[in-house]
């Protein structure tokens, strides 16, 4: 399984995004980052963690404490509204630079 | 909640963050094993990686460095001691520099509300300016002055105290004194203005502590006892508390009422009289709340403008009254003083200013020898470096943690120092006579000086090994060499300085002033505090005279306005062709030069009935008129005429070299004012008691004052013998430091080189050839060193030009014993442990390998 690194911006959005549907667990939001990029993009601890911690820091999200699917009691994060705020902004500021680099490159 | 107070709920509750934080991970370890990809890392370096985010990591490195710093200090005691040590030395003898300065410019006396109380003197641009005015215009401004809600007077005197030897300086002052300054009473109360300022109001005195112990044994029945004051009775009403400043640097040992003063001193016009010849008052003014000073200055300006206008000859042509601040020590070293031209009020800048650099020059020389001993440490410790280097330590994380280990000394050293600092001061302030009530302990303003100085001292001297060590590279030998040279700049201006002082000192004891003081005696009458009118005094002045010429044993009696060695003068700052000088004015009459022993070198001398001839000291007319004929010369106006030249004298200024005299013919005005002067062939001391009683028996209302001119001379020499011993011992310690530093620099060399000496004597190298080798590197450092340090000793001693009596700042023979000493001294120290180096066994260094 090939091993794809991102760039720490956009693991920020993807974690935002997996978060939009409801709260999750931190090893769910790899999981679930990891299934939906069709098991292209794996999301190390190392990175998601960290990137977690900012998040909470910036309040786009707060945690908060659920039981998982293997009975334990784990944190769950949630989206606040801060986040889906940032979320929809930093969607749109994805869109627009995809598209112009895809305009770049189809051109070029 | 914004991100601020995120983090600030992250510190309070890093711990419980922190292990939902290892759940988390461990839970997500958990999850993956099951998934198959056991793929863990180092967790606790991923939870530190996590925990940045927060913004907290370097509180808890912090703390690591600190324990990590005080656990590597604990460990090597001997290095911390030694280190702790020198920061202290070199700390301490900033903080007591400091200590003093805040003492006297800075802190505010301990009265009521200081920062409102303002001191005031007058000026005019034809009277020049004093610091004490008459009592009749302060009470003209306490009347009217809207601007000040208060005016404190103070009439600063001498008394005979009934069982007490000597007259003993005592204070008249306005009854609202204490309650303005907020003073409370020890025992009894304190001055009343309601009370005591009353008409018919009963003598009464309050006591200083210190007299109260000394004159009473500290009895507290001594309320309502009396006490006889000039032969008066007067009631105690109470004692001062001991923390009272007052408003005198030279503690008086009683407080009276001011509208007392005529009940002492019989005769007395210094409530009454404008001419302020019988002493005046000084002015404080208590400023009402929301005025500015320049508001007061002004009123009082338009104020006395008023007054002269009812008395043209008491109050100055434009006469203005400048203020300035009354709350600080300073305020009170101003005194009396008077004079024309501008007032030289800077006379102590040169001698603080001459302080703090050689403290800073201690501190030099104790950093320097910190430097050392850290740079050689750090080399010491380079094993342990390279292993946490190894285990992955950054360079940055390596400098911050020795640096830290700087920080904990320095904090150590200031500690350390703030102690010395304030033992230094204590008796410094015990071996002068200090007032009691200036407190020398450290307030805040010294201990952010004694913190500043020792980060200063750590960040130096402590960053450069650091980063040495860090980077693992060897220049730490030019630092070493550098640091060297620094110490021995220092120490040698140090050592000439000290010797200067000290040669001065017995320059000042040994050899002729230029006037006799061995076998003179002055007195003063005091005839103005007993309202004596010039034609009184002129009487007093000729039937004491006649009834002194009549005394066995005496030789000459004259007059002089300004006696010698004492503490009035009257001077003038001229600038002639660019060079300072410091005019001395004295009134005297013909007989004073002879009974000086001044020589008339050329001309004639005063003569009565000519007022407008002068006689100028040889010194004046070389600096005045440089190679010209200074006789028959105007001088300061056209009204006077040099008659004659005398020897050079500096009756009053001894030790100020640049200090230069005038003499003229004493007037009629002057001689309430007057002192006589008598010179004794026989011995002084005897004469002395029938000097006295002669007085006294010619107005048995006065207390004159007899003193040998002999004890004013060792007065005088106390201050220039406590800073000679202060720096001597300033001196000492440093070039101590130093030579300490250059022991363990050339110990040091010797050990890091044991090897290639072993090799060189193995091949044959003899011992000079060895000695040569180690030495070799420090001898450069030494001699510029030397060199710098002359240098700056020459520059920095321009600053005592007026305090070295007489010797040359540039003194030859103190810089050459100064300069033997030093290469004597610096020898011994470099050569005890190079000596080690001609014991190495070859065979042993080599086998090391």
């Amino acid at each position: 399984m090939p091993k794809t690194e991102m760039p720490s911006g956009a693991l920020v959005l993807l974690i935002l995004r997996v978060l939009r549907s409801g709260a999750l667990h931190g090893y769910a939001i790899a999981q679930r980052i990891h299934v939906l990029s069709s098991e292209v993009l794996h999301v190390e601890e190392g990175a998601l963690y960290p990137a977690l911690q900012r998040i909470l820091l910036k309040g786009w999200v707060t945690s908060e404490w659920g039981i998982s699917e293997t009975n334990r009691k784990v944190r769950f994060y949630r989206l606040t509204r801060a986040g889906r705020k940032q979320l929809e902004a930093e969607l749109s500021d994805y869109g627009r630079v995809h598209e112009a680099i895809q305009s770049v490159l189809r051109t070029a | 909640m914004n991100q601020f107070f995120r983090r600030l709920r992250y510190l309070l509750n890093r711990r419980r963050f922190d292990q939902e934080l290892a759940d988390d991970m461990e839970f997500h370890g958990e999850m993956a094993a099951r998934a198959g990809s056991a793929n863990l890392g180092n967790t606790l370096r991923l939870r530190e990686e996590a925990r940045e985010a927060w913004g907290w990591v370097w509180l808890d490195r912090l703390s690591q460095d600190l324990r990590y710093a005080a656990r590597m200090l604990r460990k090597s005691p001997g290095f911390t001691v030694t280190a702790v040590l020198m920061l202290a030395i070199g700390i301490g003898v900033n903080v007591a520099a400091f200590g003093f300065f805040d003492l006297i410019f800075l802190r505010p006396l301990r009265v009521r509300d200081p920062a409102t109380l303002l001191r005031f003197h007058r000026r005019a641009p034809r009277e020049g300016y004093a610091f004490s005015m008459p009592y009749p215009e302060m009470a003209f401004f306490r009347e009217h002055s809207r601007t000040l809600s208060a005016v404190l007077a103070l009439n600063p005197t001498k008394l005979v105290v009934e069982g007490e030897e000597k007259q003993l300086k005592t204070s008249f002052v306005t009854a609202n004194f204490f309650t303005e300054l907020g003073a409370t009473a020890k025992l009894g109360r304190l001055l009343d203005p309601a009370r005591d300022e009353a008409a018919g109001a009963e003598p009464v005195v309050v006591l200083n502590p210190a007299f109260w112990q000394r004159h009473f044994g500290a009895d507290p029945s001594v309320i309502g006892k009396t006490i006889h004051l000039n032969g008066r009775p007067a009631t105690v009403i109470g004692v001062a508390a001991s923390e009272f400043s007052g408003l005198n640097l030279d503690d008086p040992a009683l407080w009276l009422p001011i509208n007392q003063e005529p009940y002492f001193a019989k005769g007395s016009h210094l409530l009454t009289d404008f001419s302020g010849d019988g002493g005046g008052v000084r002015m404080w003014g208590r400023l009402r709340p929301g005025l500015s000073p320049t508001a007061a200055e002004q009123e009082l300006r338009s104020l006395a403008a008023e007054l002269r206008k009812q008395y043209p000859t008491g109050v100055w042509e434009n006469e203005s009254l400048p203020s300035d601040p009354g709350g600080y020590a300073k305020s009170l070293i101003i005194g009396d003083r008077s004079g024309s031209g501008s007032e030289g009020r800077r006379d102590l800048y040169p001698v603080f200013a001459m302080l703090a650099t050689l403290s800073l020059l201690i501190l030099a020389v104790a950093c320097g020898n910190l430097g050392s001993l850290l740079l050689a440490r750090g080399v010491a410790r380079e094993r342990e470096i390279v292993i946490r280097i190894a285990i992955g330590a950054g360079r940055g994380r390596l400098i911050r943690q020795l640096f830290t280990e700087s920080l904990v000394l320095a904090l150590l050293g200031c500690t350390a120092g703030l102690a010395v600092g304030y033992l230094v001061l204590r008796s410094l302030m015990v071996f002068t006579e200090i007032p009691a009530w200036l407190n020398p302990s450290p307030d805040w303003r010294v201990m952010v000086f004694a913190i500043g100085m020792g980060f200063a001292a750590a960040i130096l001297f402590g960053l450069t090994p650091a980063l040495h060590a860090a980077r693992r590279r060897h220049r730490a030998s030019v630092a070493r060499q550098f640091l060297v040279g620094a110490q021995v700049a220092a120490s040698c201006v140090l050592l000439i300085v000290a010797g200067l002082l000290g040669r001065a000192l017995t320059h000042a004891m040994s050899t002729n002033p230029g006037f006799e003081y061995q076998q003179v005696i002055s007195i003063d009458p005091g005839l103005a505090r007993h309202g004596y009118s010039p034609a009184r005094a002129q009487a007093y002045l000729d039937t004491l005279q006649s009834r002194l010429r009549g005394l066995p044993g005496v030789e000459s009696v004259s007059l002089a306005f300004s006696p010698p060695l004492g503490n009035r003068s009257e001077g003038v700052g001229l600038t002639v062709d660019g060079r300072a000088l410091n005019v001395q004015i004295n009134r005297v009459d013909p007989q004073f030069f002879q009974t000086m022993k001044i020589p008339l070198l050329r001309g004639r001398n005063l003569m009565r009935g000519d007022p407008h001839a002068i006689v100028i000291s040889e010194s004046l007319a070389r600096g005045a008129w440089p190679g010209q004929d200074p006789l028959g010369k105007k001088f300061l106006g056209e009204d006077y005429t040099v008659v004659g030249i005398a020897g050079s004298a500096r009756l009053v200024k001894l030790q100020d070299s640049d200090s230069v005299e005038v003499y003229f013919l004493i007037g009629t005005a002057d001689l309430p004012s007057t002192s006589v002067l008598v010179k004794t062939s026989a011995s002084p001391e005897d004469l002395a008691r029938s000097v006295a009683s002669t007085t006294e028996a010619v107005d048995p209302g006065t207390f004159p004052e007899v003193q040998l001119l002999k004890t004013g001379f060792r007065r005088k020499l106390r201050g220039a013998e406590a800073s000679a011993l202060t720096v001597s011992l300033l001196g000492v310690i440093a070039h101590l430091l130093a030579c300490l530093g250059i022991v363990g620099v050339v110990a040091y060399a010797v050990s890091q080189r044991t090897k290639e000496i072993g090799i060189r004597m193995a091949l044959g190298a003899q011992p000079g050839h060895v000695l040569s080798l180690v030495l070799r590197q420090f001898s450069g450092p030494v001699v510029a060193g030397l060199l710098a340090g002359v240098a700056g000793a020459a520059a920095l001693s321009g600053l005592l030009r007026g305090e070295l009596y007489g010797i040359s700042n540039l003194d030859p023979i103190t810089y050459l014993a100064a300069i033997a000493i030093f290469i004597f001294t610096v020898a011994v120290a470099a050569l005890l442990p190079a000596r080690r180096a001609l014991r190495v066994d070859p065979l042993r260094a080599l086998r090391y390998e």
